[in-house]
């Protein structure tokens, strides 16, 4: 066979996409190879297009072993010697290395930002021969045809090394940082209890816990003031309206009272009444955290998710990259073109059309810039398969959001309205779009409150029908959800777009966290009480942030690789050897915490049947098995006890039967969708969900 | 010592850590309810127990004080 071009992208869908671009025919060969999918794509010369599955590669430490820290030598291998159940990695490398051998071009067409400028650096460096210097770049930000071939014509002469030595080094420190503390923890409780529990902190996870642990403490020890909301309600034209004391907030009892007596049988006078108009501006173009935070809070998905199902979007070339920190959006991505081709969609036609008849389109664009890729942004294709509801979701959100950002600003007005009663004043306040703007494009995304008041003139008497005080107390702060604790990270610098996610997914799956509204779990308390006493380097928000300033820097070659990581090397180092001395110690202050964090975990809720017992997963001493059972048991003051499914995990899942209001367990069988259990026998919705539970039990 | 309330190890005024975090919250309020509401010591505990907003560790310190009968400085 003659010579080809080899070009390499991060995954499978990638891969195809750029193949059946770049093939004259438009149709790409698909040959698989032990299992590795590449593509063959016919041009003057030809092209084969393998994709990576994600790091191929990783940082491993240089001597095998897992029980010993500190461990500071490492080395850059392929993920199958250093990680378990990686071995599909060792076929998909020897793959690449075959492919690359007839090869006399290459050409790295990751995904252009750190995670993937390195995977494409070490295929090309490791699995190619040393190609990593002769490679060329393919920068590109959607996967459509028109921008793949521009890409292709237009190659970068050479890869991003600063990209590369950026990303290398925070892979490296990040490890560093996770391998010491993370051994530091785990065999320090292994060692204490015999037991093995995976504990782990991270260069960001530390700082995380933090944010979370002192909202936490600041709710547990929280005491509520009293105050009093006064309130008048009062008539106009036959309409009822409910004006505002004008102070929000009053004090004390004594004070309500006083506003009450005053009122009492008196009508009331417009003193005043003061209408502005102001100007809401069009919203930015979503960066990743933007369409996270607000997928948070519009449709209740985590971080992690929007960002999956935004990859999904963008290998379908629907969407364009969205780990993006991006709210730009320059004339090059053709605005006309895209909402022409949002126009074939019947929901869009009327919206775009609107925008395709002004004579100027410019966004509103935010500061935010990212150096690889403008914010993300629809690419005007429309879906090629039926998007799953969560796709549609997502994928709509973005084009509303699109549009949006092209709209004219929306006006509103607001009328304040003075009204005075026997000396005491109170404020009616009204609402209304007088222009809709970009409202409408982002509809049902956004909603402007209305409230519509009668026609009113200063000196016009009202009828006050009542005036009543409210018993209010103070609140707690909210706890952090998922979303606003992302928003936390990046206002704070800590961690990057492509990690948070995972970041806060990590507390999860070590249970330092539970509930969407995320609630420090003892274990949570205990793990960042050992750090904060003993290692508050590794805790501080201050140190995570400078040493992300220098990694970034990096990026820019204003600071070097070997500077950052001996720097690293000597925050651990004093950090480890504090954590060694006091070995014993942590470690029984974990093992408590690893055992009542067990114990909590079996803890199903308050017994229905006694009203005072826990009831709890237990097993039975005689046969094995597992079961629901009262804790009153023991103290033979109550027998409730339901059996549970034998197979499979089940964990109390902390909400109540929407039937009987019982609590509720769920069960994972490997293979099998989880499901939600009541086990109450006489539970009215049980005939509703049939026999399903009933087969499962046995 | 052991904290009067929890297992952990007990610092100041026979609090752990986070129950004397939550006590300084208790005492610091109470000036707070008096002026609103004109109650007693005791009044105050009970309402602070009782309250939904209130955070559990200062809950369980309202508990604690109320059940030991103390006053406003441990007396
Ligand atoms: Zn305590």
């Amino acid at each position: 066979m003659e010579k080809y071009t080899l070009i390499i992208t991060e995954k499978p869908d990638a891969a195809q996409r750029i193949a059946s671009a770049l093939d004259l025919k438009g149709k790409a060969k698909k040959v698989e190879d032990n299992g590795v999918p590449y593509y063959v794509a016919e041009r003057e010369k030809p092209i084969i297009v393998v994709p990576a599955i994600g790091h191929l590669y990783t940082v491993a430490e240089e001597k095998g072993g897992r029980n010993y820290y500190p461990v500071f030598s490492f080395k850059w291998v392929p993920r199958y010697m250093a990680e378990r159940g990686a071995k599909q990695i060792r076929v998909w490398l020897e793959t690449i290395s075959k492919i690359a051998q007839g090869a006399d071009a290459y050409i790295d067409a990751c995904d252009y930002d750190i995670e993937g400028s390195i995977i494409g650096y070490c295929i090309l460096k490791y699995a190619c021969g040393g190609k990593e210097n002769v490679a060329k770049r393919m920068k590109y930000s959607t996967l459509t045809k028109e921008e793949l071939e521009k890409a292709y014509q237009e190659l970068l002469p050479k890869l991003d090394f600063a990209l590369i030595e950026a990303g290398r080094t925070r892979h490296e420190v990040d490890w560093l940082y996770g391998v010491n503390l993370t051994r530091a923890l785990t065999l320090a409780a292994k060692d204490w209890s015999g037991k093995y529990a995976t504990l782990s902190t991270g260069r960001v996870q530390g700082p995380t816990l933090r944010f979370l642990v002192t909202r936490e403490k600041a709710i547990r020890s929280f005491v509520p003031a009293p105050y009093w909301e006064v309130k008048a309600e009062v008539e106009i034209e036959g309409q009822i309206f409910e004006a505002e004391y004008e102070r929000d907030v009053v004090e004390t009892k004594r004070e309500a009272e006083e506003v009450l007596n005053a009122c009492k049988g008196k009508d009331g006078v417009i003193e005043n009444i003061e209408v502005k108009q102001f100007q809401q501006m069009p919203p930015t173009p979503f960066d990743i955290g933007a369409l996270q935070s607000e997928a948070y809070s519009l449709f209740g998905y985590t971080p992690r998710r929007t960002l999956d199902i935004a990859q999904r979007l963008y290998l379908d070339a629907l969407i364009s990259y969205p780990r993006t920190s991006s709210q730009k959006l320059p004339p090059a991505i053709n605005y006309e073109g895209i909402l022409k081709g949002l126009s074939a969609s019947p929901e869009y036609k009327k919206l775009t059309a609107e925008l395709l008849a002004k004579k100027d389109l410019k966004p509103n664009e935010g500061k935010k810039e990212d150096p690889a890729h403008p914010a993300i942004y629809p690419t005007g294709n429309l879906p090629e398969r039926v998007l799953e509801e969560p796709e549609r979701r997502i994928w709509d959100l973005v084009v509303r959001r699109f549009m949006a950002v092209f709209g004219e600003p929306a006006i509103r007005q607001s009328v304040k309205v003075r009204i005075n009663i026997n000396g005491q004043r109170f404020f009616l306040r009204g609402r209304q779009t007088l222009k809709e703007g970009w409202l409408r494009f982002y509809e049902p995304y956004v909603r402007a409150e209305e409230v519509l008041l009668p026609q009113i003139k200063e000196g016009q008497k009202l009828k006050v029908v009542r005036v009543v005080s409210e018993d209010k107390f103070t609140k707690p702060p909210p706890r952090y959800n998922p979303g606003s604790l992302l928003k936390k990270m990046e206002e704070t610098g800590i961690g990057t777009k492509a990690t948070r996610a995972d970041i806060i997914q990590t507390l999860y799956d070590r249970k330092y966290v539970r509930e969407e509204r995320m609630v420090v779990t003892d274990l949570g308390f205990e793990v960042f009480e050992v750090l904060k006493k003993h290692c508050p380097s590794i805790v501080s928000i201050e140190l995570t942030r400078s040493l992300e300033e220098r990694m970034d820097k990096i990026q820019a070659n204003m600071e070097n690789r070997e500077n950052v990581l001996l720097d690293a090397i000597e925050i651990l180092k004093p950090v480890l050897e504090e954590l060694k001395n006091k070995e014993e110690n942590i470690g029984e202050q974990l093992s408590n915490a690893i055992k009542k964090a067990r114990l909590e975990e079996r803890v199903v809720g308050k017994c229905p049947t006694c009203g005072t017992g826990t009831l709890m997963i237990l097993y039975s001493r005689k046969t094995g098995k597992r079961f629901i059972g009262c804790t009153n048991y023991f103290k033979k003051r109550c027998n409730a006890a339901f059996p549970l499914p034998q197979r499979g995990i089940a964990r109390p899942l902390g909400r109540n039967c929407r039937g009987c209001g019982w609590p509720t367990v769920q069960v994972r069988i490997k293979g099998r969708r989880p499901w939600n259990l009541c086990f109450n026998p006489k539970c009215p919705l049980k005939e509703e969900r049939g026999n399903l539970e009933v087969r499962n039990m046995q | 010592m052991k904290c009067a309330i929890c297992s952990r190890e007990a610092l100041q005024n026979g609090f752990c850590e986070l129950h004397a975090r939550a006590y300084r919250s208790v005492l610091k309020k109470y000036e707070v309810w008096k002026k609103a509401l004109n109650i007693s010591w005791k009044e105050y505990l009970s309402e602070v127990a009782k309250n939904p907003f209130t955070g559990e560790w200062a809950k369980e310190v309202a508990e604690h004080l109320l059940k030991a009968g103390e006053g406003q400085n441990g007396s």
